[in-house]
């Protein structure tokens, strides 16, 4: 569906994105993950046209007015109403008479606005200002949404909101590229993702294939005062929470080890389990912890 | 290119700011300066001076809009519209033009009702409503067109302030729309005719009186038209950097 073949932008002197290189299916949510600073906007505001002088190629095998763009900031009109700015974005993309009115309804329903639309934007929470953010994207029906960041400095509840409303988009089958610094979330909603730090592409592909790919397993254990002697070699261990993570590439054989030890010794284990990698660990493991200022 | 107008003039019509800048305060200042200035003079002697005002704060005043219109441009940048706009099927000049005209609109309404205060408060005539009409149009041309050149140059609202305080006030003065300018030393009287204020204030107090000819008529037209045409051609050459500099 999208193709980002070696795309260059400079600001000036600065570098912000070199030779970064995607290609998202359709219907798939596809993450763009990096810390602030990392090129994700500048990346995203190439894919959104918004950005045109750049080297490089961006090919859509839809047409570009099927796309959706939900900016970082929050772009509405806040002195007049929600269903005033539904108007205004559905004109820009071509909407009128009934077809406009309907949907204006259609999207108000779906963002959870029904009974606020004909109030004032401004009157708004940040996160309804968020959700109607949203709404003015998905007016024209687009086959692509773009998303920078939707849920900076929301509620849980109009986060949970979004999120549910990213899962009906991807069960319309529309494909949604969804830029974020908070991993977590992309790793909820996601079927791919690509890191990005420095301006770089550094790794992309499917979530699970990017945690097989480089998340080393680890296991926690709380209880014990010291590890076996027999587990030396088999992994790094650090202290957390109160207990130890042990990273190792042999976590079951760790884990019968130390089961073993507790029954010869008769020590009762407060837990004993096997950690899941998160995207996060991946990405400091790829990029490291320092700051990006 | 109509939903960006549509609301933009809704936006206008809600600003009770915008009513006072182009209505209530031009209107009070004429009444004040007009009492001041014609205290103890007869019916013969007041007329020059009520023309002279009527005429010059309406041009005067048709210059703040700078600063509506800055503010409009600049915010829309920085919440993110602009880029927002720019992602959508609407062309980046159908945009600027869809901020540019709701403020021709406020502006050509704002100089007949003030021009028409000045008729039924003071009986000022209007002897030449065509050329009248013609000289307000191209002087809403000018004037929103220098604001939307301010508009897409400044980088913030108090720098755009700033600008059209030194543009609307100095040139005030040095057109000859606070005191006549036969009361200039002669290089002042040099630079006004080198301001468009000039100009339209000569063309309106002619128009009023029915003296205005068919040659300094077109001249003036075509002052005010072409430095709103140059205007509008820096606001077209700037645009590219000031959605480069937009945020979203």
């Amino acid at each position: 569906m999208l193709f980002v073949d070696s795309v260059d932008k400079y600001y000036g002197n600065k570098h912000v994105l070199k030779k970064a290189s995607l290609q998202i299916s359709e219907g798939i949510c596809y993450g763009v993950v990096g810390p602030n600073g990392a090129g994700k906007s500048t990346l995203i505001k190439i894919i959104a046209s918004i950005i045109q002088d750049y080297k490089g190629n961006v090919q859509f095998t839809e047409e570009k007015l099927r796309i959706g763009y939900v900016p970082q900031e929050i772009a509405l009109e806040e002195t007049v109403t929600a269903q005033e700015n539904l108007i205004f974005f559905g004109k820009l993309y071509g909407l009128r008479g009934d077809l406009l009115r309907n949907r204006v309804k259609e999207v108000l329903s779906e963002i959870g606005l029904t009974e606020r639309g004909k109030d004032k934007v401004r009157t708004f929470s940040g996160g309804m200002k968020r959700r109607i953010n949203i709404g003015c994207a998905i007016m024209h029906n687009p086959k692509l949404i773009i998303m920078d960041e939707p849920t900076v400095g929301i509620d849980p509840q109009s986060r949970r909101y979004i999120f549910q409303m990213i899962e009906q988009f991807k069960i319309e089958g529309r494909t949604i590229i969804y830029a974020s610094h908070y991993m977590e979330e992309v790793e909820q909603l996601c079927d791919e993702a690509a890191f990005i730090d420095r301006g770089q592409i550094i790794e992309s592909g499917p979530i699970d294939m990017l945690i097989n790919r480089h998340a080393v397993p680890a296991i926690f254990v709380k209880g014990l005062n010291s590890l076996p002697d027999n587990m030396e070699g088999l992994g790094s261990v650090k202290n957390k929470d109160g207990g130890k993570l042990v990273t190792t590439n042999h976590p079951l054989q760790a884990m019968e080890i130390i089961l073993q030890h507790c029954k010869k010794t008769n020590v009762e284990l407060e837990r004993l389990e096997l950690v899941k990698p998160r995207l996060e660990d991946i990405f400091f493991s790829l990029t490291g912890n320092q700051l990006r200022d | 290119m109509n939903a960006v107008i549509n609301l933009e003039l809704k936006k206008s019509i809600q600003d009770k700011g915008l009513l006072f800048w182009t209505l209530a305060l031009p209107i009070v200042f004429t009444v004040l300066f007009i009492s001041v200035f014609t205290s103890g003079l007869n019916e013969e002697e007041s007329r020059p001076i009520i023309l002279s005002i009527v005429s010059g704060y309406t041009i005067m005043f048709v210059f703040f809009i700078m600063i509506s219109m800055t503010d409009s441009l600049l915010k829309d940048k920085n919440i993110g519209m602009v880029s927002r706009i720019a992602s959508t099927p609407l062309s980046t000049y159908s945009y600027l033009l869809g901020k540019w005209i709701p403020y021709m609109y406020i502006i050509f309404i704002q100089i007949v009702i003030l021009l028409l205060f000045g008729k039924f408060v003071y009986d000022v005539s209007l002897e030449q409503p065509i050329q009248l009409f013609m000289i307000s149009v191209c002087l809403t041309f000018m004037v929103t067109g220098l604001g939307l050149a301010l508009s897409v140059i400044v980088k913030t609202l108090n720098m755009g302030i700033a600008i059209t305080q030194i543009v609307t006030l100095g040139g005030a003065v040095l057109s000859g729309l606070w005191m006549p300018v036969e009361m200039f030393p002669d290089f002042l009287q040099a630079i006004s005719r080198l301001l468009p204020q000039y100009w339209a204030h000569q063309a309106f107090q002619e128009a009023m009186v029915g003296t205005l000819g068919g040659g300094q008529f077109l001249k003036i037209l075509l002052i005010l038209f072409g430095v709103g045409l140059a205007a509008f051609l820096v606001a077209i050459l700037r645009y590219p950097n000031f959605l480069k500099q937009a945020k979203g």
